[in-house]
C-alpha cells in the first residue's frame, strides 16, 4: 500500500485504466487485447509491461487461443482483481471525503 | 499512442494526485460501460419514437372500423419500416459494443434458437389461426398487436433470469405486460395500447441506462 492506504498496483494511471474498463464488464466476461488496446490508446508494448504487472498480482487472467492461423489473446480482471478495485475504489473515497 | 501519465515506465504511481485518480477513475467507467452498451439511450429513444408512430399509424388506420377487419395497406409500411431498421441498427450497436468481448455478454446459440422458435411460431399461429377461420378481430387486431410481445417479452424475461440480468429481464416483463394489457383493450385499442406502451418502456429503458452510465 502506498502511504495514503492506495494499492500502488492500482494507483498508476495507466493501470487504473484497465481494471477499470475490464471492471465494466459482467463478471466473468473477457476482452480482446485489441479492443483493450484501442479503449486505453496504448501501444502494444506498454500494454503488455502493465497487463504482465497485473498478472502476477492475479488481477487479471489472460488466455490465448488460436483459430486457424489466427491466435486471440484475451483478458479478463479476476474476482481478485475486482474485490481489489472495490477495495480502492473505498480507500479513494474515504480519503477525498477527509479532505 | 501513449497519452496517459506514467505509463512510458510502467511507473509506480508516484506524483499520481488522489484527485486525479478519482477523476480518472469516473471518466474511464463512463466511457466504458457507454462503450460497451448494446442498447445506448439515444437509440432507445429513437426506438420509442419510431415504435409509437408505426403502433400509432396501424392504430388510426383501424380505429373507426365496425366491424373490425384489418390494418389498411397505407399503415404497414411504417410497421415494416420499423421493424427493419430496428433490427438492422440493434444488430449493428450490439456488434460493435461486443466486439472482442467474450463470455456470458454474448447469447448462446441456445437463447438464439429460443428466440427464433418464439418469434416463428408465434406467426405460424397466426396463420393457423387465420386459416381456421378465426375472426379477424383476433387474428388481425388483438393477436399480432399483443401476443408477439407477450411470447417474446416473457421468452426474453426468462433467458435475462436465468443469467442474473435483473434490469433486463424486468424491461421485458414490461413489454410482455404492455401485451397483456392490450389483450383488454380490445382489436383496435390493442395497437393503442402497444405503442403508448412500448413507448413508454423504451423512453424509461433509456432512463435507467443513462442514469447508470452516470453513476
Amino acid at each position: 500500500m502506498t502511504d495514503d492506504g492506495l494499492d500502488p498496483l492500482i494507483h498508476v494511471p495507466t493501470r487504473l485504466k484497465i481494471v477499470a474498463t475490464l471492471a465494466a464488464l459482467p463478471e466473468g466476461d473477457a476482452l480482446s487485447f485489441t479492443r483493450l488496446q484501442d479503449m486505453i490508446g496504448l501501444t502494444p508494448g506498454n500494454l503488455i509491461i502493465h497487463l504482465r504487472k497485473l498478472e502476477e498480482a492475479d488481477y487479471i487472467s489472460s488466455e490465448k487461443t488460436r483459430n486457424g492461423t489466427v491466435s486471440m489473446t484475451t483478458v479478463a480482471l479476476t474476482g481478485h482483481g475486482r474485490t481489489a478495485l472495490d477495495t480502492y475504489t473505498q480507500a479513494l473515497r474515504d480519503l477525498l471525503g477527509g479532505l | 499512442m501513449n497519452t496517459t501519465p506514467g505509463t512510458a515506465t510502467a511507473g509506480n504511481g508516484g506524483g499520481f494526485d488522489p484527485r486525479q485518480a478519482a477523476v480518472l477513475l469516473g471518466q474511464t467507467t463512463q466511457q466504458a460501460r457507454r462503450q460497451f452498451e448494446p442498447s445506448p439511450p439515444w437509440f432507445l429513444a429513437i426506438r420509442a419514437v419510431m415504435v409509437l408512430v408505426a403502433y400509432g399509424a396501424v392504430w388510426l388506420s383501424v380505429r373507426g372500423q365496425h366491424p373490425y377487419t384489418h390494418p389498411t395497406v397505407a399503415a404497414l409500411p411504417g410497421v415494416f419500416a420499423f421493424v427493419v431498421v430496428n433490427l438492422g441498427a440493434t444488430v449493428v450497436l450490439a456488434r460493435r459494443a461486443t466486439a472482442g468481448v467474450s463470455g456470458r455478454s454474448r447469447l448462446s446459440r441456445g437463447e438464439i434458437a429460443i428466440m427464433a422458435v418464439v418469434w416463428i411460431g408465434v406467426f405460424a399461429v397466426m396463420g393457423a389461426l387465420a386459416g381456421a377461420g378465426v375472426s379477424d378481430a383476433i387474428v388481425y387486431g388483438l393477436y399480432p398487436a399483443a401476443v408477439p410481445l407477450i411470447a417474446a417479452g416473457v421468452a426474453w424475461a426468462g433467458i435475462m433470469a436465468a443469467r442474473g440480468n435483473q434490469r433486463a429481464s424486468g424491461t421485458a416483463l414490461a413489454v410482455a405486460a404492455v401485451g397483456i394489457a392490450g389483450l383488454f383493450a380490445g382489436p383496435a385499442g390493442a395497437w393503442a395500447v402497444a405503442g403508448v406502451g412500448l413507448f413508454l418502456v423504451l423512453l424509461g429503458t433509456a432512463a435507467v441506462i443513462a442514469r447508470r452510465q452516470r453513476a
